[in-house]
């Protein structure tokens, strides 16, 4: 065996080529860690026993709360505590006027939006599940019917477009004609968003169901609705949890169709037909806020929400490779 | 024909008790301010409901402050969120009713209630001013600025901060040779239709050009959205210029400069200044014609660019009577208690003949024909 002619070239330009591949997947995790890592250096500073248990304080009047310098309500003087009266006279050279609010660091907490987060996603899921299932049922048991290709284009279109306008769509079918921001409409743009994930990974887990199961079922007698709920769903299971996951976690991050759906709030409610707070909202609120102290609680909250679809993730992960585990 | 005049009798001693019972109900004598009411006088009802508005960034710190101090010990039945959305949306909102009540720094004009809200009332409840922010690392003292320099800079003949122009009103500054790099707010906003308002005063060739609103066609510079975005804007770019409300301007740490006023003095965006703009301001008797622009005020301590910040009530159609009460009694409560929270948090309470017509105004909100206010005006 003689070596080639060129083998060095060539074993160079091997190099090169794997080189610059390795490069290039470490800058497409770049963006990935920057985040976590801004995220969490930023974010870590407002999580607080007060972050969790707390709902949104008005940054003047938590702050005198947390100095202690805020008296008990007297009726007399209802804003006892809240940074100076100045009078209206002059803060000296552009000095804020009132006790510094603007230096403050956060106060009050996110426990609304964790709540609003859960209820507004969870019921958006419930919409989403029967709807999501049974359209992969469908286009899984009947996959060659052209109603079925029909949909499934429509599903990947759906899946592909921009969240905003699933919100804007339930803004004018029912946010406008209700004459009210609600969290079941928050559900319902959110259902939008989640039916194609549901839809897709549940045609694509029950499509790995070996078809030899589906003809040991016929050969036994069973009709196909027998077989598909007795044999083919229990088969695929765990792949559809997945994807029902995966389902939450994207409807949890999404702030766009809450913007025009839910407003948001500033206390804990359980009203599914009032306006609510939820974790994307108040980091999107707080980043516009003048204050720090708010800028900061918008830092924290999205930390929680990238841990809570973190955690989600690593959850599928980890419920897919005991499935994997399971069919060797 | 004899039983005519009986008849007649009979209507007015009817339309006459009907009054006298309708005034009893409202308690309120309409127009007069009466004097000397006190505080104990009057608590606001103790209702259980939930109310939602949105709308202006600017007041929000005091609304929130509001609404915390009003439904942890005033009404605790009462569940009240306001959320700063922004004029442009809250308006928008309050227009398609999903709110109950909407805040604005920018009114809508007479055409617009028409067309859009024919019962809507603008009630002033505090006041704010806007100021231009700079980012010029090398100048240390407070600019100062005149408004033909504004309208200058905005139109784009000013370009270089070491302008001539600007240099003569700021001999002792040393400017750099640095381009003016012109910020505008992108989304709809009050702030921007403050700013333009006062622009269009000072200058008839802006007022042609350019106009006034919530939005403009801008002849120069780049958009940014909210306060927060212009202000970090100004922030990131040296050189820039832009306008945002006092409460940002104090967040993000700017220098309040100093700018010329129509009366021909440079004052600051304090609160005694802006105050100072809506004193001796002659007021509308129609309650819905409450919006009164106090751009380049005449008065000598006046801040030229200062604008009263308003939330839409509706005057008829309010259809659930305990949603309209608790409305109404926040904003009375607000326009009379809540003033004291004004100073303390860096914005200016309305003078007091501003106070009372807002007052009056909230007297004309109905529902089934019935004033739903019950509190004396003070």
């Amino acid at each position: 065996m003689n070596t080639p002619k060129n083998y060095r070239w060539r074993k160079f330009v091997d190099q090169v080529m794997r080189g610059s591949t390795v490069v290039a997947t470490g800058c497409a995790v770049i963006p990935l860690i920057a985040i976590i890592g801004y995220v969490l250096t930023l974010g870590a500073s407002a999580l607080s026993v007060q972050f969790f248990s707390d709902v949104y304080q008005p940054p003047n009047m938590a702050q005198a709360a947390t100095d202690g310098t805020a008296p008990a309500f007297d009726p007399n003087d209802p804003f006892a505590g809240i940074g100076v009266p100045t009078d209206g006279t002059a803060p000296v050279d552009g000095a804020a006027p009132t006790s510094d609010v603007y230096a403050g660091g956060p106060v009050g907490g996110v426990l609304h939006g964790i709540i609003g987060t859960l209820i507004i996603t969870g019921m958006g899921l419930l919409f989403a599940l029967p709807i999501g299932i049974f359209a992969g049922i469908y286009l899984s048991e009947y996959r060659n019917e052209r109603y079925a290709t029909m949909v499934r284009f429509c599903c990947d279109v759906l899946s592909g477009s921009p969240s905003i306008v699933a919100g804007v769509v339930i803004y004018i079918l029912v946010v406008i004609r209700t004459h009210e921001f609600s969290a079941i409409a928050g559900s319902l743009a959110l259902m939008i968003l989640m039916i194609p994930i549901v839809t897709r990974t549940t045609e694509e887990m029950l499509k790995l169901v070996p078809e030899s199961m589906r003809e040991a079922a016929r050969g036994l007698g069973a009709p196909t609705w027998y077989s598909t709920f007795t044999v083919i769903i229990p088969a695929a299971l765990p792949g559809i949890v997945t994807g029902v996951m995966l389902a939450f976690a994207r409807g949890a991050g999404e702030t766009a169709p809450l913007i025009l759906t839910v407003l948001g709030s500033n206390v804990i409610t359980t009203n599914l037909f009032a306006p609510m707070a939820s974790l994307p909202l108040l980091a999107y609120r707080y980043t516009e806020s003048p204050y720090p102290g708010e800028n900061t609680l918008a830092w924290g909250a999205a930390f929680v929400l990238m841990m809570l679809v973190l955690c989600m993730n690593i959850l599928v992960r980890v419920a897919t490779r005991r499935r994997a585990g399971a069919s060797r | 024909m004899k039983t005519f005049p009986a008849r007649a009798i009979f209507a007015v001693v009817c339309v006459g008790m009907l009054s006298l019972v309708i005034a009893a109900c409202a308690s309120a004598p309409a127009g007069k301010p009466s004097a000397g009411t006190s505080d104990s006088a009057w608590k606001p009802r103790q209702l259980n409901t939930t109310v939602s508005g949105s709308g202006a960034s600017f007041p929000n710190a005091l609304y929130q402050v509001w609404i915390s101090v009003y439904t942890k010990n005033i009404a605790p039945g009462v569940t009240l969120s306001y959320q700063s959305v922004g004029s442009g949306q809250g308006k928008k909102d309050f227009v398609a009713g999903l709110t109950d009540f909407g805040g604005t720094d920018s009114a809508f004009t007479s055409d617009e209630v028409k067309a859009q809200v024919p019962d809507a009332i603008h009630i002033p409840t505090v006041m704010g001013g806007v100021l231009p922010i700079y980012n010029l690392p090398s100048v240390t003292k407070p600019m100062r600025f005149t408004p033909e320099l504004l309208v200058g800079i905005y139109s784009g003949e000013i370009t270089k901060w070491n302008d001539a122009k600007i240099a003569a009103e700021n001999p002792d500054v040393s400017l750099p040779a640095t381009d003016i790099a012109v910020v505008y707010r992108s989304d709809a906003s009050g702030t921007t239709s403050i700013w333009t308002d006062y622009l269009s005063k000072v200058s008839d060739t802006w007022k042609t050009k350019v106009g006034k609103g919530s939005t403009v066609k801008w002849l120069v510079g780049i958009g940014a959205p909210g306060n927060a975005g212009v202000a970090s804007t100004v922030q990131k770019t040296e050189g820039a210029i832009g306008y945002v409300e006092v409460a940002y301007a104090l967040g993000d740490k700017f220098t309040l400069p100093f700018v010329k006023n129509a009366a021909g003095n440079y004052v600051q965006p304090l609160l005694a200044n802006v105050s100072s703009a809506a004193e001796n301001l002659a007021i509308n008797d129609d309650v819905q014609q409450l919006a009164h622009s106090i751009t380049n005020s005449s008065n000598p301590q006046a801040y030229p660019i200062s604008a009263f910040t308003y939330v839409l009530v509706h005057k008829d159609t309010y259809t659930d009577a305990t949603k309209a009460q608790a409305v109404v009694d926040f904003l009375y409560w607000g326009l009379t208690t809540g003033q004291d929270a004004a100073n303390r948090l860096g914005y200016a309470p309305l003078p007091d003949n501003m106070r009372q017509a807002a007052i009056h105004a909230l007297h004309a909100v109905k529902v089934n024909g019935q004033a739903v206010l019950d509190a004396p005006i003070k």
